[in-house]
């Protein structure tokens, strides 16, 4: 049973075309990051869930019922909005129970619910103050406070950490995630970023310009990028890329630019093919295990962070970044080997850029 | 040292603006001789407590309950028929609106002693100068409308969408998000007006003196004009009634004062 289900959804704004053709199913109980680029339609896409935005065509679905011509209340659905939209004027206590208000609970049980929701974000000691007197964080829980009262069928956050400092983040990440465990809301989740996607989501959607290019499993989009867009976009230092072409015998990669330089594939293409050649900066190791491809490099830039060493080296005249979690014995200028096993090697058509597996 | 230059223009400019109101108190405490004097004396020397007399023998006390009656009316219709509209104006985007935003400024520009003649023509044909204070009403209404929804309209675009967006997901309808959300917090902004709007009223002349014929239906500010005959002598009355009518004003004006506060929406955003 799936608790949401997106059909064909269309959306435009005038002439543009803001959401093509969305098909997208979440289980009851899951986790959904949608991610993408700004303008790339996430955003628009929450909001017609919630029912703020009217669809053009296409269905909408929550708990198996179409919404699309219902108003955002009849929908049951929370949402936590990126600048939190707390009433201004009325308490914590009162921000948290607008909507049992709305919908003319007892008394007793909304004393009851707030107090529980209060209780689990830790809010419990400012049920009486404004938002202006709360600082970002708290204003952010309050946010979270005022959807998890309402037990809803699913639950809406639209970028809801993008306000606050990195540390609070990361913080409010695990807390989001552990909110999730416990409560098994189903929840759809707009981020930019896509390592709180990958940490947060069970289900990723990535986005680009209205269009849904690839959804899967964290590891599964990871792994198994379908497209240069998705492969560049998931994964950090992003993936390099890297012009080759499939050598006479179809069995190695010439790299552009540089004959002398081959990776053998385990697998036959087309000779003559140009491709390109995807590789995340963390496969790129400095040494060498059984099987693996060497190449060789000049090293250009060394930036260490202390627990990570990321090294800008040029093969021919493109750049690659290495990711290494260690601290490689390599400086400015020298020439050095880069490691990658053949099965890390992501392979994409450069015109249709899809990937070839 | 800039800081005091500017403290001394901000002094002369403010007793400059204030000159007026002080000679008009001064003057209604003066005698009648002392206001002639040459030089004229700026504190009065032999004070004069004419109010109570000049109230009574004006009829001031009719005078501003007509005023009092058209300047509520005005005031109760424009903020009933104002928001809602100045609402609507700050949320629906588009060319229609903008025309209509275009048409409502141009509305003020008309002044009243143009549009006098013809709204006399009209409410006459349709018999409404039989009740004159409704015309009066009527006409100050469509006056004042334009200035309220400008200026209502401000407050509203200020208040934050989202928060209406949340109202909605919470499980509001627009209509409630409207009143539960958005007018608490366009209140300052509301309330600000309409007082200017009251005010404004308050002190209306053209309509009133054009559409009210009787004489117990007039309007202070009419009834204040009664003074001013071709051999206008009596300045300490004039004053004394100019002072007795602003006096209140003045104190709502103080009060609106601090009322004129931003940071309503403070911690609605971020």
């Amino acid at each position: 049973m799936f608790q949401i289900e997106i059909d064909h959804l269309n959306k435009h704004y005038g002439g543009f075309h803001a959401l093509k053709d969305i098909n997208i199913a979440i289980e009851q109980g899951a986790f959904v990051a949608l991610v993408g680029p700004s303008g790339c339609g996430k955003s628009t896409l929450l909001r017609t869930l919630a029912g703020l935005e009217k669809t053009s065509s296409g269905d909408l679905r929550i708990a198996g019922e179409s919404v699309v011509h219902k108003p955002p209340r009849e929908r049951d659905v929370a949402m936590v909005f990126q600048s939190y939209a707390l009433y201004p004027h009325m308490d914590v206590e009162h921000n948290m129970n607008y909507s049992m208000r709305l919908k003319r609970r007892p008394k007793q049980e909304i004393a009851e619910r707030t107090r529980a929701a209060a209780q689990t974000l830790g809010l419990g000691a400012l049920l009486d103050r404004l938002p202006k007197a709360l600082s970002g964080g708290q204003r952010q829980r309050v946010a979270m406070g005022r959807a998890i009262v309402r037990n809803p069928k699913v639950f809406l956050f639209d970028e809801p950490l993008s306000n606050l400092d990195a540390a609070l983040r990361v913080h409010m990440r695990s807390e989001i995630r552990k909110l999730h465990e416990r409560l098994q809301a189903t929840s759809v989740y707009v981020t930019h970023d896509q390592v709180e996607a990958m940490t947060m989501a069970d289900h990723i959607v990535v986005m680009r310009a209205g269009v849904v290019e690839q959804q899967g499993s964290p590891l599964d989009l990871y792994d198994r990028p379908a497209n240069r867009f998705v492969a560049g976009f998931i994964g950090s230092p992003a993936m390099n890329f890297i012009p080759v072409t499939v050598g006479p015998d179809g069995n190695r990669l010439m790299l552009e630019k540089d004959q002398v330089q081959s990776l053998m594939l385990g697998r036959a293409l087309a000779p003559g093919r140009r491709l390109l050649a995807g590789l995340r900066p963390e496969h790129l190791a400095f040494t060498r295990e059984a099987g693996d491809l060497a190449i060789k490099v000049v090293v250009e830039a060394v930036e260490s962070t202390g627990s990570m060493t990321f090294v800008t080296a040029s093969i021919a005249s493109q750049q690659v970044v290495a990711a290494h979690s260690g601290r490689p014995e390599v400086s400015r200028g020298r020439e050095t080997e880069l490691f990658i096993a053949p099965g890390n090697v992501h392979l994409f058509d450069p015109e249709t850029e899809l990937a070839i597996f | 040292m800039k800081r005091y230059i500017l403290l001394a223009i901000g002094l002369v400019m403010t007793a400059i603006y204030l000159f007026p109101l002080y000679w008009m108190y001064l003057t209604a405490f003066k005698g009648s001789s002392e206001i002639f004097q040459y030089p004229p004396t700026f504190w009065p020397t032999n004070p004069q407590w004419s109010f109570a007399e000049v109230w009574q023998s004006r009829g001031m006390g009719r005078y501003i309950w007509n005023s009092l009656l058209i300047a509520v009316g005005v005031t109760i219709l424009v903020t009933f028929m104002g928001t809602g509209c100045a609402y609507v104006l700050s949320r629906v985007r588009n060319i229609w609106m903008d025309m209509a935003l275009f048409a409502i400024l141009m509305m003020q520009v008309l002044p009243s002693s143009l549009m006098v003649t013809p709204i006399f023509v009209m409410f006459n044909q349709i018999g409404l100068l039989a009740s004159p204070r409704v015309a009066v009403i009527l006409a100050q209404t469509a006056k004042m409308l334009p200035l309220y929804i400008v200026l209502c309209r401000a407050t509203f675009v200020q208040v934050p969408r989202e928060l209406e967006e949340a109202a909605l997901v919470d499980g509001s309808s627009r209509i409630g998000a409207f009143f539960n959300i958005m007018l608490p917090l366009a209140r300052n902004g509301i309330l600000v007006t309409s007082v200017l709007i009251f005010l404004q009223s308050f002190g209306e002349y053209v309509y009133a003196r054009s559409l009210i014929a009787k004489n117990e239906l007039q309007v202070a500010t009419v009834g204040l004009q009664t003074f001013m005959g071709p051999d206008a002598s009596d300045w300490n009355g004039i004053m004394t009634y100019a002072a007795i009518y602003v006096t209140p004003i003045l104190f709502v004006f103080m009060l609106l004062q601090r009322r004129i506060v931003s940071g309503l929406t403070a911690g609605a955003l971020k």
